[in-house]
């Protein structure tokens, strides 16, 4: 019961720390792509300390509470992800509860710009929702494969059938599928090619044009948690998770070094070109793999 | 960062924060803004010092006005200076702000800009170089780490007069008074 306790308390903290570092080496590292000597790997801890002690303007209840519904969101779906052993509540609800709960980060988000009246805001709001139509259709075909591949919906089982038989990416029918979720993470993380709702120099950054002080502190922090998750997912579906934290944060790492590379040289899609590249070659692949699976598993 | 200024960090973690997180809101008003794309990327790499542009007036707290200011471009500032969160600093870059520059005799420029919105420091020059962004923000910090960046507060404290400035220079202002304008006299008159 106490450790239960325990790894409730500690696991958001742990995710919360992983996603503020993977903010900073993203920066440095994109800045070292580019030739440049980048921002020390505290910059996003700086800029919070700033944040919080700075002013902020509120524009109405549900500015605020959008903001924490989607924190709130992305929070509870930690717990549902095991980091290595710590897992608190993945033994209860499992793929099916994590693809209903991730939704809340985008609405809250959505609904907390809505106050905001901002008609960036409101475009950069119709644009991430129509970015994750785009990547919810091959999410969910991704996903639908594994659970009919291990015949579970519990993540700790995919995590430990894999420990037995093998990474999920480096067998016969779920590398497929793997590699789809792979060309889909740039998008559910907002990194570079799809950063169409959040582009600064198009829209004033999209959903964050209204926010300053706390609130973007917050939002920062959200975007930490966003990063932790998807890239987690990917790891415990793909990677085998890991026996103890420490291998499942290089794992995390490896992955998301691999996406800011991609990040760090291509430039933004419009959002009907990112639409038809997500419906055409990870629905594809990730369609291929869920027949390829329901074949050999029927 | 300086191992010696982790005790620093703990005492005034506020002044320390604002000092490494300057981020400068992208504003194009002359030319001088010709001068911050070197600046900003691989040539001269502000980000090593938490120098970023950022595209909106909340996000930012650091306000670079980059050459002359027209009349109409004024409106702009004043906004834009208004919806930025405090603490915030301004920086005057190019002669042209300080005092019209070239543009002294023109009937369309704004001479002295801070008698409209407080300004904490001046880049002399036309047009100065990319390095004279980077001793201007060392200024900066220096101003910080003494409390002598007071612009936002001096704004605060003579908002009549500020307001009194530039309702002659723009005439009737569409925008409501940042603070409340009260009807007793304050100093400093500018």
């Amino acid at each position: 019961m106490v450790t239960k306790v325990m790894q409730i308390i500690l696991s958001p903290v742990l995710a919360l720390i992983v996603g503020v570092f993977f903010l900073g080496l993203a920066r440095k590292i994109i800045a070292r792509i580019h030739w440049r000597y980048g921002p020390p790997l505290i910059q996003p801890v700086i800029d919070m300390i700033r944040l919080f002690y700075q002013k902020s303007v509120s524009h109405g209840s549900m500015f605020d509470l959008g903001l924490i519904l989607s924190l709130a969101g992305s929070i509870v779906v930690v717990l549902f992800l095991p980091f290595g052993r710590i897992a608190p509540l993945s033994g209860s609800g499992g793929l099916l509860v994590i693809l209903y709960i991730m939704l809340l980060a985008p609405l809250g988000m959505a609904l907390s710009g809505g106050q905001g009246a901002n008609p960036n805001i409101s475009i950069g709001i119709s644009r991430k929702l129509i970015l994750s139509l785009g990547y919810e259709v091959p999410l969910l075909l991704v996903l639908l494969a594994v659970m009919t591949h291990y015949k579970t919906i519990s993540i700790i089982e995919v995590v430990s059938s894999q420990q037995s038989t093998g990474w999920a990416l480096i067998s016969f029918p779920l590398f497929l599928s793997g590699l789809s979720y792979f060309l889909i993470l740039p998008a559910i993380l907002g990194l570079r090619p799809f950063d169409v709702s959040s582009a600064p120099q198009e829209i004033s950054s999209g959903p964050m044009v209204e926010y300053g002080g706390k609130y973007l502190a917050l939002a920062t922090i959200e975007h930490a948690f966003v990063l932790f998750i998807s890239i987690a997912l990917f790891v415990n579906l793909f990677l085998g998770g890991a026996a103890n934290p420490v291998i499942f944060f290089v794992k995390m790492l490896v992955v998301f070094v691999l996406g800011l590379c991609i990040n760090a040289v291509f430039p933004r899609f419009r959002i009907e070109q990112a639409i038809k590249y997500l419906w055409k070659w990870p629905t594809l692949l990730a369609f291929v793999g869920l027949i390829i699976t329901l074949a050999i598993r029927s | 960062m300086d191992r010696n200024q982790i005790a620093k960090w703990f005492k005034e973690p506020a002044k320390m924060a604002n000092k490494y997180s300057l981020h400068a809101i992208y504003f194009c008003t002359g030319c001088g803004i010709i001068e911050v794309p070197p600046v900003i990327t691989s040539r001269w790499d502000a980000e090593r010092f938490g120098v970023i542009p950022v595209a909106t007036p909340r996000q930012a707290n650091l306000f670079l006005i980059t050459g002359y200011v027209s009349v109409k471009t004024l409106r702009a500032i004043i906004r834009t200076y208004e919806q930025m969160l405090e603490p915030k600093y301004t920086v005057g870059f190019g002669s042209c702000p300080i005092n019209g520059g070239m543009y002294w005799d023109s009937y369309n420029t704004i001479k002295h800009l801070d008698k409209y919105i407080p300004i904490d420091g001046w880049i002399a020059g036309c047009m100065p170089r990319p390095e004279a962004i980077f001793i201007a923000v060392i200024h900066l910090w220096t101003l910080i780490d003494k409390d002598m960046a007071t612009g936002y507060i001096k704004y605060r404290e003579n908002y009549k007069s500020y307001r009194r400035n530039q309702e002659m220079a723009l005439g009737e202002l569409e925008w409501p008074p940042l603070f409340p304008v009260s009807d007793e006299p304050r100093g400093n008159e500018q």
